[in-house]
């Protein structure tokens, strides 16, 4: 297949996929029991002018095919309505939430990554070894572990008992540090929740690294390798490395699209001021349009990260080609 | 000729469901021990032995929903009427299965209080343990004329089953996992002699807030942010924790298998839809929909499992369409095609069959992820308020600044508790991967005689296709792909 369709197919398949989820987005919320107009206003008595207002601004009164037009509309523009726990517009809310966010999940991807491949590739490399038998099956109880029960103990261990970190926040409140204080404060609030998300992948890519090592040793290409004579260092990080290399880096992309999921969990419990926060807020507080927005960020992210493996895939892999 | 293994199972077995059926319903006010503190004076209850026996006669067990009664009654009655009207085999089993539908409907009545209640509960029917001890009885009787029917095929199902648990005998994770399934199973079942239901009522304090442990018995894991008793909360959870798991299960791996099998047999758009749908699904983050779905739906037992279910089976259809692609181009479909046999009759006899023990494993590994889910679902507070499970304990554990005092006595045995069940399913699951799959059972007997030849055991490829099947010998753990896999959705 050529490079042109290639590409043009994965991103249709994308648009698509992104235009059906955005339709179940407005579905969802018109679905849910109860009058949506009700829904998108604090809970409590409301005035029934109050609610036939907000049935005006979001076009409730008009048919569901209408709605579904000017639905579309909003969300293109990127307007979302107000939310109701902080009297202003969601977009507002939801784009200072981005960079905490995006800060927590790639320190924390990172380190996954690279504790997670490289002892995978040790592991498989010696398969059945001490170190192989150790770490594999300690990823596997990282694996089964869930996240926030984690970061509970790890809240425990360092912020309580040692006193190395803080507990939680980005910041210490009413501190006001210039500089490389404020970075020093950033690395140690940020270090707990990080590590935490961390942990909750490590066990997944240590055990698809070390299951695709063991399966390319023994591909004729590595027999041949050793039979030339070449030194182990030179067979693993030559021959071996670059094909195992893909099937993991497909997961770590796809895994990058569910990060709202895996933040979620890790920034509730370090009250990180992140998007994965704010679901958790919205949710307590039934702030309905903040959650949609949530929700289709959510969703389009792991699209788009679909997306990104399929063209890395298509330069990594020349078979693709084919 | 029945094998004798076969009865001798059929004799083990029917005791064993028996029993558990009714722990599962037994009355909650059971316990061995009691703290009389709890009590008011003089209501205390006793721990006697005929107390004990009495409770497997009590009200409360095999007390079930007659709506439930009654949808037994009827599928088990058409299941018989339609053996009798087509099979000329096996009568005396159809005969017994119209005499358990008879009792169902009576049962259902019972339960009922007459044609009225068929709401939850109905009355409490003073003799569901006796109905359900005739149910039980019934569908041995059921299976074992079953097998005087159909001896050859009783022979072979038993010859199958000893084979596969011989082969999964010999994995030592399955067993481990077995294991552990087996200690949280029994202290779930046996939760109403254990620990004292009263123990979870709210003004039942056995010491003061977040007291450490003490030898005294309710006291082995401390207290709480009010002063009850966490090792009570923690046996009582265990039946939440696994019922919704398994329940959820059943809802995913109905639904998953369903669609997988339809998008695999039936080829073009049809295909094309369910598959699109499934991507859809599978692209959507379990978590944050799952969320909306609690805050919207109201959050109690069965909505749970129902969010649990229906978020999680993307992950079975794939796989299942993948194994059904591939049964669905064996030789033997096309023979059952060419003397006339409907899609239907193909699906259910012959595809199913095949793509069963995939179904079977994969369905180990949902459990897990299930469990995980109801755990991450009530820990974000979305859990069944009414009830227990250990993921609500973490969350009043974390919403009551356990972690700063720190009341390690209160986070550590529902976590631990979490981190073993759901290992214990993926090494099941993973044991189970690694018998069924004739593919991996040939390369294992491999390995075992270039072992017994002494020479080094040859390196063998992890066929990473469909993302089920993982390494043998040190068992690379849970499914390594896209598809399966829990952390994609994490």
């Amino acid at each position: 297949m050529d490079k042109r369709r290639y590409f043009l197919k994965k991103i249709a398949n994308a648009v698509l996929t992104i235009v059906l989820v955005a339709s179940f987005n407005f579905a969802l919320f018109r679905i849910l029991p109860g009058d949506p107009a009700r829904l998108l206003l604090p809970k409590g008595k409301q005035p029934p002018e109050a609610v036939e207002k907000q049935r005006k601004a979001f076009n409730l009164d008009k048919p569901l095919w209408q709605q579904f037009i000017y639905y579309w509309g909003d969300t293109l523009q990127g307007e979302f309505g107000t939310s109701f726990s902080e009297k202003r517009p969601v977009s507002e809310v939801v784009a200072e939430r981005i960079w905490p966010t995006v800060l927590l999940v790639g320190v924390g991807t990172i380190f996954a990554t690279l504790i997670g491949m490289i002892s995978g590739v040790f592991a498989g490399w010696r398969r059945n070894g001490t170190f192989d038998v150790v770490t594999t099956n300690l990823g596997m109880v990282f694996y089964s572990m869930p996240t926030f029960w984690f970061g509970l103990l790890m809240i425990m261990l360092f912020a309580t008992e040692l006193q190395w970190f803080p507990t939680g926040r980005m910041e210490e409140p009413g501190a006001d540090l210039q500089g490389w204080d404020q970075i020093v404060s950033l690395v140690k609030h940020l270090f707990l929740p990080a590590f935490t998300f961390a942990i909750s992948y490590v066990g997944e890519y240590h055990i698809i690294m070390r299951s695709s090592i063991t399966g390319v040793m023994t591909e004729d290409f590595t027999l041949t390798a050793r039979a030339k004579g070449l030194s182990d260092n030179k067979v693993l990080w030559k021959h071996v490395m670059p094909n195992a290399l893909l099937p993991t880096v497909t997961i770590v992309m796809m895994n990058i699209g569910f990060v709202m999921s895996g933040a979620i969990l890790s920034e509730t419990v370090f009250n990180w001021p992140g998007l994965g926060l704010l679901a958790y807020e919205s949710m307590e507080k039934r702030d309905y349009p903040v959650m949609q927005a949530v929700f289709l960020i959510a969703s389009i992210a792991v699209i788009l990260a679909n997306l990104i493996a399929d063209i890395m895939y298509y330069y990594l892999d020349p078979r693709v080609e084919s | 000729m029945i094998p004798r293994r076969f009865v001798n199972w059929l004799l083990l077995w029917t005791p064993v469901v028996w029993l558990v059926l009714t722990l599962c319903t037994y009355p909650k006010n059971r316990p061995l021990i009691i703290d009389p503190q709890i009590y008011p004076p003089g209501e205390a209850p006793s721990a006697s032995f005929s107390s004990l026996i009495g409770g497997f006669f009590a009200p409360t067990v095999a007390n079930y929903p007659a709506w439930i009664l009654v949808l037994a009654a009827v599928c088990v009655v058409a299941l018989g009427a339609v053996g009798l009207v087509r099979r000329r085999k096996a009568v005396t089993m159809n005969v017994m299965l119209l005499v358990m539908g008879a009792v169902f409907a009576v049962w259902g009545l019972d339960a009922g209080g007459g044609l009225g209640g068929w709401q939850a509960g109905g009355r409490l029917g003073e003799h569901g343990w006796a109905f359900q001890t005739a149910v039980v009885v019934l569908a041995a009787l059921c299976i074992y004329f079953w097998a005087r029917a159909n001896p050859e095929r009783a022979a072979l199902t038993t010859w199958n089953t000893h084979q596969i648990w011989r082969l999964y005998r010999a994995n030592w994770q399955g067993m481990l996992g077995l294991y552990i399934m087996v200690f949280f199973g029994l202290l779930a079942l046996l939760a109403p002699f254990l620990a004292d239901h009263m123990m979870l009522d709210p003004n039942s304090q056995v010491g003061t807030t977040y007291a450490p442990p003490t030898s005294s018995y309710y006291m082995w894991l401390g207290t709480d942010q009010v002063g009850q008793s966490v090792l009570a909360e923690f046996i009582w959870s265990a039946r939440i924790s696994l019922v919704v798991g398994l329940l959820a299960t059943a809802i995913s791996t109905l639904l998953g298998a369903g669609i997988g099998i339809a998008a695999g047999f039936y080829g073009g758009w049809q295909s094309e839809v369910w598959m699109r749908l499934t991507d859809a699904f599978l692209v959507i983050p379990w978590l944050p929909l799952a969320m909306v779905l609690a805050a919207a739906w109201g959050q109690n037992f069965w909505m749970i499992i129902l969010i649990i279910g229906i978020t999680s089976w993307p992950g079975t259809a794939r796989v299942v369409r993948s194994d059904t692609l591939r049964v669905r181009e064996l030789q033997f479909i096309e023979r059952a095609r060419a003397i006339g046999s409907s899609n239907g009759h193909i699906m259910t006899k012959h595809v199913l069959p095949n793509v069963f023990p995939l179904i079977f494993a994969n369905t180990v590994l949902v459990v897990a992820i299930a469990i995980l889910s109801e755990t991450t679902l009530s820990f974000l507070g979305l859990g069944d308020p009414l009830n227990f499970s250990w993921g609500t304990m973490l969350h009043y554990a974390w919403a009551n600044g356990a972690a700063g005092l720190p009341a390690w006595w209160y986070l550590l045995p529902p976590g631990i508790a979490i981190v073993l069940v759901v290992l214990a399913f993926t090494f099941i699951g993973t044991a189970f991967d690694e018998v069924l799959d004739p593919k991996l059972r040939k390369r294992e007997e491999s390995d075992d005689r270039a072992k017994k030849r002494g020479g080094k055991s040859p390196e063998v490829a992890v066929a990473a296709a469909g993302g089920a099947v993982t390494a043998a010998g040190l068992g690379a753990g849970p499914a390594a792909g896209p598809e399966t896999d829990k952390g994609g959705d994490r």
